[in-house]
């Protein structure tokens, strides 16, 4: 029948466009990392300050900031040479809920390094919180 | 292996809050809010639904053939939840509302809805659906024709309440609302018959449309009975998907079948199968500092004291595969102290299990049981005799099987146990004298289901 798929249809574009699953994985990390006693208010609050952000365009709480991301590199860098394989990249994206699981991504031949991985991981994040 | 081939190592404290907070639960309806109503701003929609905490009002749909007593049932409901009641004929009153915009409407003020007799067809249904109102529980009344033909002649309606009576069931007690009753229209045989007609020809397409939130209740028996069917079906939650690694507690006097079912447990869902008294064994055959310690005291044949067993166990709790694979804990806590002290660590089991067995079966269970000492096979002069005269002239019974030390044992378990019963409110009792595999069922069903939750 026509009708009902078209409505799935629309209920997966809907989730899509904004990035619902992407606000859902993040309220859930929160909710579990910070483990607060009452979750809906806590909610309630981390969803006010992002609605604040949204409309006065000062920087989001993002949840993994630049000393986390520095953190990661390093531990998926256990030689210590500074470059990470095009593997552990895609893997760490994934990890944090940036790239999906089939979303092809080109291994341009470059080397991974730390800024260059900071540096996509905070345009991923932007990316998704502006369409929140 | 590095950080992101090596698997994640999760704190036990976050799976622990997910469950306690039913952190799964709350996004999964935040979902399906969001995917029904599609809102252009899904921040605000989100904080307006928050604030709304209405996650868990009852929206309950019953249907059934006409006399089954659906309007009966459905207003007692209402009176007990403090729901809102929802039938044909107060929606047609109202003019300009229609079964969706009233629903909504009553949602959204905190007291959830009971649809009586609606849907009637699967078309009816399917609009409901698409319109975002699903029912969490629908109850199907089911009775024969004949009674039902009968029971609808009796029926008399109160024209001031709008109450209705029997007039065999359900005669009220006032004299003047016995004067004031009328007979309904439609209530001879004939229409009857036909109502039923038309009702088969619907319930058989609609009752597909919710496989998994129905439940049939026979109608054919006194009301009271169906009304608190009805009240503990609406009041017990369905599976949910959220994730769960069962940490079960299995308490019970000597003989119950503790270590049985929890062999039966950890070989079915793969929990790791903890037992007190064998953990004590293995620590001390394992030479460790805590071996070491508890060898001292059974040595010198004092009891081994709280604190030493306590760390035994968070040792053992606190591995890997305990941790990501569940467990299954017997033989301890033996009184309200120790859990107590187990509780204070942090190892809070989800579900706790209390197996009921009498005295006489215990007897029975523990007294026969024999050993062979030339093969070591085990058994059981009831349940499993051993299968020539000679072998049977030969067994012999462990001292601890003997009636004194049994009854021993069972009086130091019953005087701890109400405490204990008390310090853990939900659990959930099992008559354990049954086969294995029937308690097995029993205890499988109540790890699956979600533990009911008290009406608001």
């Amino acid at each position: 029948m026509e009708a009902p798929r078209s409505r799935e249809q629309q209920a997966r574009d809907y989730l899509k466009t904004h990035r619902i699953m992407e606000l859902l994985d993040h309220l859930t990390s929160v909710l579990l990392f910070v483990r607060p006693g009452n979750p809906r208010e806590y909610l309630i609050s981390v969803l006010e300050c992002m609605k604040i952000a949204k409309e006065t365009n000062v920087p989001f709480p993002y949840f993994m900031d630049n000393s986390n991301i520095t953190a990661m590199f390093e531990m998926l860098d256990n030689s210590g040479k500074g470059t990470i394989s095009f593997l552990q990249y895609k893997e760490a994206l994934k990890t944090l809920g940036l790239c999906d699981a089939d979303e092809v991504l080109s291994d341009d031949g470059h080397i991974i390094n730390l800024p260059k991985f900071k540096k996509e991981v905070n345009k991923r994040t932007q990316e998704i919180w502006s369409s929140f | 292996m590095d950080a992101t081939t090596a698997p994640h190592l999760i704190p036990p404290e976050m799976p622990q809050y997910g469950e306690e907070k039913h952190v799964f639960e709350l996004m999964q309806t935040m979902l399906e809010q969001l995917l029904i109503y599609q809102p252009e701003d899904p921040i605000s929609f989100l904080i307006k639904h928050l604030q709304r905490d209405n996650d868990n009002v009852p929206k309950i749909v019953i249907l059934g053939p006409p006399a089954s007593g659906k309007t009966t049932i459905a207003m007692w409901l209402c009176k007990h939840l403090n729901s809102n009641l929802l039938t044909r004929d107060n929606l047609t009153e109202r003019k300009s509302s229609s079964v969706a915009t009233e629903a909504r409407k009553h949602y959204q003020k905190f007291k959830g809805w009971i649809l009586d007799g609606i849907p009637e067809t699967r078309e009816q249904a399917l609009v409901i659906q698409t319109l975002g109102i699903a029912p969490r529980h629908v109850i199907v009344l089911n009775a024969p024709d004949t009674v039902l033909i009968e029971r609808n002649l009796g029926k008399r309606i109160d024209p001031q309440t709008r109450e209705i009576y029997h007039t065999t069931f359900d005669w009220p007690p006032e004299p003047e609302v016995q004067d004031r009753l009328i007979e309904p229209e439609g209530i001879s045989e004939q229409e009857t018959a036909q109502k039923l007609l038309v009702y088969h020809r619907n319930i058989i397409k609609l009752l597909p449309s919710y496989p998994r939130v129905l439940k049939t209740i026979n109608a054919d028996q006194p009301c009271v009975d169906v009304f608190y069917q009805a009240l503990t079906f609406v009041q017990s939650g369905h599976r949910s998907n959220a994730p769960f690694t069962p940490r079960v507690l299995l308490l019970g006097p000597m003989g119950s079948g503790k270590s049985l079912q929890a062999g039966l447990l950890a070989q079915k869902y793969g929990l790791v199968n903890v037992c007190c008294g064998q953990l004590l064994k293995e620590t001390v055959a394992d030479k460790s500092k805590v071996g070491e310690l508890i060898w001292s005291f059974l040595e010198k044949k004092v009891t081994v004291p709280d604190s030493v067993i306590l760390k035994m166990l968070t040792e053992r709790l606190d591995q890997q595969d305990c941790v990501q694979r569940g467990w299954v804990l017997h033989g301890f806590p033996r009184d309200v102290d120790q859990a107590q002290r187990l509780d204070g660590l942090g190892y809070v089991p989800n579900r706790v299990f209390f197996l009921n067995v009498p005295l006489d079966s215990i007897m029975e269970r523990l007294t026969l049981r024999r050993i062979d000492p030339v093969t070591g096979e085990r058994y059981h002069l009831m349940y499993k005799p051993p299968p020539t005269m000679e072998i049977q002239a030969r067994l012999s019974q462990h001292p601890r099987d003997a009636e004194e030390r049994v009854k021993f044992k069972v009086d130091l378990y019953y005087r701890n146990s109400t405490e204990l019963e008390h310090f853990y409110r939900w659990a959930i009792a099992i008559n354990g004298d049954q086969d294995p595999y029937t308690v097995f069922e029993y205890i499988e069903s109540g790890i699956i289901n979600p533990l009911p939750r008290k009406v608001l």
